[in-house]
């Protein structure tokens, strides 16, 4: 509506400025309570006595080594979800496209788990072998969204993901009747989490974030154009089918580094979108900005939440965006029409 | 404005198609239409048009699947000579082959059979229902939230029920939630579809939840639960689903005709004479009813609600819903996959769960390449 | 073979009901009511590491058994026994997860020795094909494995066997007691499994946590892991404070001890505990300390613990 009329735009572009510094502080906010609570007797207390000078050495330990890194990680790994939800939602012109649900997520779980029956162990080779299969998923995805008509038809995407992370499941299963220790290990690995990551894991998958920003970066203007319709995109000088395989290969690398850190956590790549859309309208390039701030405050608030509900031990992320995220495809779905993007 | 320029236009073609076939078929009273057969019981005025081809199908499928449960009979451990099997079934011979056949392969085999008609016969029935040939119960969650009902009964979450009784209540549970989240939103089968792709997610992630919970001793006793098994399964459920097999099928051959036209859109349906709800919401409710009886019995097993189908349609022509040849190949199906499952790689059995999985996955792979061609 | 294997058969069910006449058939109370087995059962199959366990101490080799969890066959430490006597390896029947019912029935057994946890579908098919012998589902106890062992016995006839097993376990762990008390090591330890989100605590009930505490150690984390079952949820790395005993079992998923150790020692929470730093971690074959059950697994145990404390 707002953008329709004509003298409107001014407005617009203000509120979406108030809406970014929201989102901003809110942002900030939850860093710093992500810093302050945990799953152990460190409270806020005590982390607030760091800054007066206390020498409360646990506090430091669990505040710098522990909390921290796993803040960083929790902000990549939403940018990530966040991020890659929205290019996929665009490329697929699919509101319900979701990285979990298309099956990247079970592609890379797939891939660990031949990782741990072939003998690898859980610390080692995740990142590598996890964006692999992420990869691999990503491009099963993109054979079926290629397909006439997909395009036009929401649900037979979902359907195609749901079946195809129900097959890698399948699989998987089949892999872990032979190996225990496998199985043993894998049903920590598949309920995502951000526990006891490492900064080392972030480095790890660092620079393949930083190839996907590149990336989108270079294309957002031609995605905005695809938008339009093919034709449209092909008559700015662009080319729709690049385009495309540029933005599944973004999106592959985004949701492998963050299936690689913290497992396969679930519709947080739907959610996202979602709400930067409601706040940013329709333009690709504003709801991917939008989706900068939104995603790392969904996953924080998220792993905030799976750290205090059953202390001293700790809920696994994935379940919890799972039980969280479900609600909004229902209601997506549920909306009075599916907005074909 | 595209949408309701194709409506109106089939609105204005429909009527015109069906007055000629009323004309066609009151003038060919006496002679059958070319590809059927005229089947006629003339004192009681009832005549039928069997398609040739759907009874050469059929009688081919029933056929396949005998050849099937005698090779199931056979093969295992120790193999046994057709003759033996015969021998053994009606009384005589050995008791170790008596034990072996009655008591081990047949209740198996029958389980086999029934679980995988009724899996089938729910696909095809949700498929033709969404318009889709993926659109399967288990890809919509009623599988997802089986087994997390069973799983929650064998690491002891809530009451003591033994897991297939938690199982059928779980597919319920699930199928009625997902039907609350989908009402209201109109008759559009695709609402449903999400919706129960939502519901059957919250159900994975709460049975990952619980298998991470528990020793691995309880999570081995939930394992069967968890991709499908038919070693060793509970009596009264099979019976349970024989019973609800058997008043399924007769439901869905009289819903057949109806079912032919639920393939067309909406308003091309009811110009026909259908009442698309109330059809719609009869069809929805045989093909749950029809996995939650086979759900308890076998555990998720949903590739099968893919395969079946996909092989009848493959066989029958695109005139007919083919529910028969569906069930027919579902039951085929399924005996193979848990026959390779406990012959393959013995002593060790594979569940039947993962075969149908390995076998369907290609295949399934293969549909989603292939350009969509027609519609179920 | 085909005809061969049935008149086995054939031969063997008759011998079995003539057994069954004549001599004196004893009785059995089991979980699923009396049982009556023969008196010297020859071809028994076993279906649970503790019952293989059992009948291996009993002096009775198994013609069949299931894989331990982990691995296409029976447990390490039992292959290792059978080896050094010479004995015939069991045949397998299945994985836990799946008991294959016909291989059962093929090696024509006199006498099932199954797990508490087997399913009664199972229990009602494998009685038919032998007398099967189900232990009562008990909670979850250190000493459990004593009462499940002289239950097989009795069914072996070989009860004295067990009992001379049994007292060869206590007269061991006391003496290491002694020797313990002895050295000064120390005065508690936890088993503690690790995964990469944090260490999850083993339960004070089992076998392992059970001997440990008999020579002398106090084995904590109990009000970790509740009423639930042998271990704990994953423990936050913030509270790894809670497992900083004297001594510390890591048990590994696999056999290679020392890669699990290397996979803990990089997270900096786990290296700064105390009990890391006073290099008193000691990683142990979790296929044994965490799953394995009977006497011959006891001594097994001991022997990792001797060689821990009292090198």
């Amino acid at each position: 509506m707002l953008l329709t009329k004509a003298g409107s735009s001014a407005r617009w572009r203000c509120s979406s400025r108030h809406w970014m510094l929201i989102l901003l502080t809110a942002l900030v906010a939850v860093s710093v309570v992500s810093l302050l609570i945990g799953a152990g007797s460190v409270g806020p207390r005590q982390v607030l006595g760091l800054l007066s000078g206390s020498d409360h050495a646990e506090a430091r330990f669990i505040v710098w080594e522990l909390r921290a890194p796993r803040t960083l990680i929790g902000i990549a790994v939403g940018v990530a979800l966040g991020v890659a939800g929205a290019l996929l939602q665009a490329v697929s012109r699919n509101p319900l496209a979701e990285p979990g649900l298309l099956g990247v997520s079970a592609g890379a779980a797939f891939a660990v788990s031949l990782a741990l029956v072939l003998g690898a162990s859980a610390a080692t080779l995740r990142i590598p072998v996890a964006q692999l299969g992420a990869l691999i998923g990503c491009v099963c995805v993109l054979s079926v969204a290629r397909l006439r008509g997909v395009g036009s038809d929401p649900v037979r995407l979902v359907l195609a993901g749901a079946a195809f992370s129900g097959l890698l499941g399948s699989l998987s299963a089949l892999m872990l009747l032979y190996d225990q220790r496998a199985a043993d290990e894998i049903r920590f690995w598949v309920v995502g989490s951000l526990a006891g990551r490492r900064l080392d894991d972030l480095w790890a998958v660092l620079p393949s974030l930083l190839v996907a920003g590149a990336g989108v970066v270079l294309f957002a203007r031609p995605l905005a154009a695809l938008s339009l319709g093919e034709r449209a995109a092909s008559g700015l000088g662009h080319r729709p089918g690049l385009i495309r395989w540029l933005a599944v290969g973004c999106v592959a690398l985004l949701v492998g580094a963050a299936t690689a850190i913290a497992g396969p956590i679930a519709f947080v790549g739907l959610v996202v979108p979602f709400v930067a859309r409601a706040i940013a309208g329709p333009d690709i390039r504003r709801t991917l900005w939008f989706c900068l701030p939104i995603g790392p405050l969904i996953v924080l608030t998220a792993d905030i939440i799976s750290r205090v509900v059953v202390a001293p031990s700790e809920l696994p992320l994935g379940v919890l965006t799972a039980l969280c995220g479900a609600p909004v495809l229902i209601a997506v779905v549920r909306a009075k029409r599916l907005p074909m993007l | 404005m595209k949408m309701t320029a194709k409506q109106s236009m089939s609105g204005v073609v429909l009527p015109r198609t069906s007055t000629a076939y009323q004309e066609e078929v009151s003038a060919q009273a006496v002679a059958a239409p070319q590809g059927y057969w005229r089947a006629a019981l003339p004192r009681y005025g009832v005549s039928v048009l069997l398609e040739k081809r759907a009874v050469a199908v059929n009688i081919g499928l029933s056929a396949a699947l005998m050849a099937a449960c005698v090779l199931y009979l056979s093969l295992g451990s120790v193999t046994l000579s057709p003759n033996a099997v015969v021998a053994s079934l009606i009384g005589q011979g050995d008791s170790m082959t008596a034990f072996m056949v009655q008591q081990l392969r047949l209740p198996r085999l029958i389980a086999a059979c029934f679980t995988g008609a009724a899996f089938a016969l729910a696909g095809v029935l949700m498929q033709t229902l969404a318009r889709n040939r993926l659109a399967t119960p288990g890809i919509i969650g009623i599988d997802n939230g089986a087994t997390a009902f069973a799983v929650a009964s064998i690491v002891g979450v809530g009451v003591g029920i033994a897991p297939p009784a938690m199982a059928l209540a779980g597919a319920t549970t699930a199928a009625v939630l997902t039907f609350g989240l989908a009402a209201g939103s109109g008759t559009q089968g695709y609402r449903f579809i999400v919706a129960g792709i939502g519901v059957g997610a919250v159900f994975g992630a709460v049975t990952q939840l619980m298998l991470a919970r528990v020793a691995i001793d309880t999570a081995n006793a939930a394992y069967p639960w968890t991709v499908g098994s038919l070693n060793a399964r509970p009596a009264s459920a099979v019976q349970l689903l024989g019973i609800g097999l058997a008043l399924g099928l007769v439901a869905a051959l009289a819903l057949a005709r109806s079912l032919t036209l639920l393939r067309f859109k909406d308003a091309t349906a009811s110009g026909l004479g259908t009442s698309v709800k109330a059809r719609r919401l009869q069809v929805l409710l045989l093909s749950v009813v029809l996995t939650a009886l086979a759900v308890a019995v076998a555990g998720p097993v949903g590739l099968v609600a893919l395969i079946g189908p996909e092989i009848a349609r493959s066989l029958s022509s695109a005139r007919h819903v083919p529910i028969l040849a569906a069930t027919l190949a579902g039951a085929l199906v399924m005996v193979l996959a848990d026959l390779a499952g406990r012959t393959l790689f013995a002593p060790i059995e594979i569940p039947v769960g993962i075969v149908t999985a390995v076998v369907g996955g290609p295949w399934l792979l293969w549909i989603l390449m292939r350009p969509q061609r027609s519609r179920p | 073979m085909r005809h061969t294997l049935l008149q086995r058969g054939l031969l063997g069910m008759l011998m079995g009901g003539l057994l069954v006449g004549t001599a004196q058939a004893r009785t059995l109370e089991t979980a699923y009511g009396n049982v009556e087995v023969v008196d010297h059962p020859e071809r028994v199959v076993t279906l649970y590491e503790g019952a293989l366990d059992a009948a291996l101490a009993a002096g009775v080799t198994p013609v069949g058994a299931v894989t331990t969890r982990g691995g296409d066959n029976v447990a390490e430490y039992v292959t290792d026994y059978l080896s050094a006597k010479e004995l015939e390896h069991p045949e397998i029947v299945g994985v836990v997860r799946e008991i294959n019912i016909e291989a059962v029935l093929a090696q024509q057994p006199d006498l099932i020795l199954a797990a508490a946890q087997l399913p009664e579908e199972q229990y009602q098919l494998l009685s038919q094909i032998a007398p099967t012998v189900v232990p009562h589902t008990q909670p979850l106890a250190a000493d459990n494995w004593e009462a499940e062992a002289r239950l097989f016995g009795q069914a072996l006839n070989r009860e004295e066997a067990i009992e001379e097993a049994i007292s060869a376990v206590d007269q061991r762990v006391d003496a290491m007691a002694e020797a313990v008390a002895k050295a000064e090591v120390g005065e508690n330890a936890y088993l503690v499994r690790w995964m990469p989100g944090g260490p999850m605590v083993m339960s004070e009930n089992l076998i392992a946590t059970g001997l440990l505490e008999r020579v002398g150690l106090d084995v904590q984390g109990g009000e970790l892991i509740g009423e639930r079952g042998v271990h704990s949820d994953v423990l936050s790395l913030e509270n790894l404070s809670q497992v900083d005993g004297d001594w510390l079992f890591l048990a590994t998923l696999n056999d290679d001890g020392q890669a699990a150790l290397d996979s803990a020692k990089q997270s900096p929470a786990f290296n700064r505990l105390n009990v890391v730093q006073n290099e008193r971690v000691v990683p142990v074959n979790g296929q044994l300390w965490s799953s394995a059950n009977g006497p011959l697994a006891a001594q097994a145990i001991l022997d990792d613990i001797e060689n821990a404390l009292l090198p």
